[in-house]
């Protein structure tokens, strides 16, 4: 159980990685990342290391994510081609 | 162009999964994770630092001056946005008078739906008592200065981004920001200090029995310093981007 559980999140991480390297819209890359933040989240409680499973919730999937947002509406939304 | 980035690709994958695949198993009791300085912190750790949690112990006793560079780096990343001069550039005076106004209308009344504003309302006591449960409780459970400082700066951003920037500003006090956003620098080397004065170690802290009550405080002194200094700093990032360029 504890295999297959890994198994989907490490899946589901390399999936959202490569989701967001090839989203255009950088808003939806930004949301993409904060999903594979929380995913990561998941993993670190998983493996045992609930101190940073904390710190990757509130600042992998919270603050980066309104950085990046604000980051975003100060430059361009979307990527040059 | 293609060719060769798919080849980099490729190359460094296969170094990592070399090097992976030379790793010892995973919870190998003789692998070097277990046999170093790893045997010595979990067997004599708690006797050594008084600390419950070996985490915090190994992140501000055995491996302070460590712990002490980080807590400059996340001091020197809020300077260098500060550097930035759009950071910190005021909105061009009069010449633009309709559009800054209108700017600041907008920053003032951020059309936010009722839902998240009262979620935000709503959830802002309770992350707050969290962040104060894991900061108190950090030298024995899971959690400490860093955890609480994440928890505390995003629960501030959350109410910046409800409220405007304006109320958010008055979380942190006007005339302590400069101080509070060095706090996390500025203690450790206070207490590296009268770590010297004790014990002939920079950073070091007493280790004989009778000094637990002072090693406990010393510990739990860095810990609020992380805590509040790390917070308000990831708050100011916030304000730095938030603000009206």
């Amino acid at each position: 159980m504890s295999v297959v559980f890994d198994a989907v999140m490490l899946l589901l991480l390399i999936a959202t990685a490569i989701t967001v390297a090839r989203a255009r819209d950088l808003v939806a890359a930004v949301v993409k990342f904060g999903l594979y933040s929380l995913v990561l989240c998941l993993v670190w409680q998983h493996r045992g290391a609930p101190d940073v499973a904390i710190t990757e919730a509130a600042v992998g999937a919270g603050v980066t994510s309104v950085l990046f947002l604000l980051t975003i509406a100060k430059t361009a939304r979307s990527e040059r081609r | 162009m293609r060719v060769f980035a798919l080849a980099l690709v490729l190359v460094v994958a296969a170094t990592m999964v070399i090097g992976i695949a030379g790793l010892p198993p995973h919870g190998d009791p003789d692998g070097p994770v277990h046999t170093h300085v790893g045997a010595r912190y979990l067997e004599q750790g708690v006797a050594e630092t008084g600390l419950r949690n070996l985490v915090t112990a190994v992140l501000l006793v055995y491996r302070g001056f460590d712990t002490f560079l980080e807590v400059v780096v996340i001091f020197t990343a809020l300077v260098a946005v500060l550097a930035l001069p759009s950071a910190t550039r005021q909105p061009p005076p009069s010449r633009d008078e309709s559009a800054a106004a209108s700017r600041r209308d907008t920053d003032d009344a951020v059309p936010v739906s009722p839902v998240v504003f009262l979620v935000v309302r709503l959830l802002a006591p309770f992350i707050a008592v969290f962040a104060l449960a894991s900061l108190y409780r950090g030298h024995v459970t899971p959690g400490g200065g860093f955890q609480s400082a994440a928890i505390i700066g995003a629960m501030m951003i959350a109410l910046g981004l409800v409220f405007g920037r304006e109320h958010a500003a008055r979380l942190v006090p006007h005339g302590a920001k400069a101080w509070l956003q060095a706090l996390g620098p500025l203690v450790f080397a206070v207490v590296a200090l009268v770590g010297w004065r004790l014990t002939g170690a920079f950073l070091g802290f007493p280790a004989d029995e009778a000094a637990h009550a002072l090693r406990e405080a010393l510990v739990v002194i860095l810990e609020v310093a992380i805590a509040v200094g790390g917070a308000v700093i990831l708050a100011q990032l916030f304000m730095a981007l938030d603000a009206p360029s």
